[in-house]
């Protein structure tokens, strides 16, 4: 089969983009240019899952991508990440640890009572979804009154900077499985090798922590709901920021150089015994991700636990089969699979509709026969 | 960090205008890659990448004096960390301007501070105040 080289459709092409940026101004005379502060405070959620499944953590540029592609995630975190593929890679930071996050919200679903307390921040998780209609003609009076009157009695109480660990309590208690990380492993850089099986698991949380998050939580549901059997335990959900640190260039000196805001969740799943004899503990699973991005890192954390099982027993469901989930979960190559059928397909179209008339015409024979 | 970037890229103009400043290494914008430990069984894994910017300059001052300064910030802005870099020289050399510097640097802190009281907030008005149904003095009656 041979291809057919054809040409056309440049004028039609810049035609749409001009359309598509027609579209986004379409408003009216009197409307003003969506800002980009504005989304990235305002659509603080969407611009966290931009730049989480983008890969990289650019609030200014991802709420950028958002305005350019008009609110289509998906869109905005290919744009973000094609961004990131243009520009040199300077460094990489030394291991930093979580425990240094300076937390907004910290919650726990295994105690009540988890060292330094239970903090709710900003969540949805006990509101009720009712259309707020009020917010339809908000002026902008009422609007800054809202931020103005959160400032009003402000607290006086001590909050700590950071916050112990929920899982470092239950492993003093010997109730989780010690810590066992090789010292001479070092961590799997999903940008620049590709994933051959099976795949050291910090390469399946590197590709979970850029996963689409509809994709990461379709195949953890699917161990919720029975395809699987992790059950876990929120043993510490907690959102904040995350100061990085890097060497001052002629010191060498640690300095903190700024912050990233993520997201981090651990779970407590099933005991097991690993062999015959020795303590049964509870498993764990973790997730991770930039931004303020709940589902995403409890679906995360599920799955690391149901990946860690496929790994050792063999996978049972498809959410403990490595291969399965890590080259489904990313949404730009779901993405740029499923629109490339969009494309003219001219010759394999040709060739399968030469094939089905041939099919037609040799049983048209044979029946005459 | 805090400070605007315009206010520090002007101050250290101004104070830097008769300084001949030359880079020691060329200032680069591009990425690093965030090394993070996970939180169940302390393996290492890569979050993701963040914009960063390097500068490392020597400044010869007047007099003939030779000095260097740099800096390094989750940023793509290279004048900006330029900026910071000089005055990471001139803070730590104490050069002429340092009071004008060390003054951006108390309206920094008092802007990290306000961040700070603000997220101290968020965490203690809506810290859970437990306690077992029926006990005396549930948060919902008052």
């Amino acid at each position: 089969m041979g291809y057919v080289a054809i040409k056309g459709g440049g004028k039609a092409i810049e035609a749409a983009e001009s359309l598509l940026d027609f579209q986004r101004a379409e408003q009216g005379a009197d409307a003003l240019p969506l800002d980009t502060d504005s989304i990235e405070h305002q659509l603080r959620n969407l611009t966290s899952r931009v730049i989480s499944e983008g890969g990289l953590y650019h609030p200014k540029l991802a709420a950028l991508a958002i305005k350019q592609c008009m609110g289509d995630s998906l869109e905005a975190a290919f744009t973000l990440r094609a961004y990131r593929s243009t520009r040199p890679r300077l460094l990489e930071t030394a291991i930093h640890n979580s425990s240094g996050m300076r937390v907004t919200r910290r919650i726990s679903a295994a105690f009540k009572d988890i060292p330094g307390g239970q903090m709710l921040g900003a969540t949805t998780d006990y509101y009720l979804r009712l259309l707020r209609m009020n917010l339809l003609d908000e002026s902008p009076e009422q609007f800054q009154k809202v931020a103005s009157n959160w400032f009003k009695d402000m607290p006086k109480d001590a909050v700590p900077e950071t916050f112990p660990k929920v899982v470092d309590a239950l492993r003093a208690e010997g109730l989780l499985p010690p810590v066992n990380r090789d010292p001479k492993s070092d961590a799997f850089d999903i940008t620049r090798d590709p994933l051959v099986f099976p795949v050291p698991r910090s390469a399946a949380l590197a590709t979970m922590a850029r996963a689409e998050q509809g994709g990461l939580l379709t195949i953890a549901y699917s161990n919720m709901r029975g395809y699987g059997d992790v059950h876990p335990t929120v043993a510490e959900l907690r959102v904040g920021y995350l100061p990085v640190f890097l060497p001052h260039p002629i010191t060498g000196e640690p300095i903190e150089i700024g912050e990233v805001l993520m997201t981090e969740c651990e779970v407590v799943a099933m005991y097991e015994s690993s062999d015959e004899g020795s303590k049964p503990v509870f498993t764990l699973g973790y997730g991770a991700c930039f931004g303020h991005n709940e589902v995403k890192a409890i679906s995360m954390a599920i799955l690391d636990r149901a990946l860690q099982k496929g790994a050792m027993d063999g996978p049972q469901n498809p959410s403990e089969d490595a291969e399965f989930v890590l080259l489904h979960i990313d949404g730009i190559d779901s993405m740029g699979f499923c629109t490339h059928y969009k494309m003219p397909h001219y010759v394999t179209f040709q060739s399968d509709m030469d094939r089905l008339r041939t099919t037609q015409s040799k049983r048209q024979s044979g029946d005459q026969a | 960090m805090k400070v605007s970037k315009e206010k520090l890229k002007l101050a250290v103009k101004q104070l830097t205008d008769d300084w001949q400043i030359q880079p020691v290494a060329l200032p680069q914008a591009g990425l690093g890659l965030l090394k993070l430990e996970d939180g169940a069984f302390h393996e290492p894994f890569y979050l993701g990448e963040f914009p960063v910017t390097t500068a490392h300059l020597s400044i010869t001052l007047p007099d003939g004096e030779s000095v260097e300064g740099a800096a390094v910030m989750m940023s793509d802005d290279i004048l900006h960390v330029e900026s910071l870099a000089m005055c990471d020289a001139i803070l730590t050399h104490e050069l002429s301007g340092c009071e004008t510097i060390r003054e951006l640097l108390v309206e920094g802190r008092a802007l990290q501070q306000q961040e700070t009281n603000k997220r101290h907030a968020m965490l203690a008005k809506t810290r859970v105040d437990f306690s077992l149904l029926g006990d005396a003095g549930d948060e919902n009656e008052d």
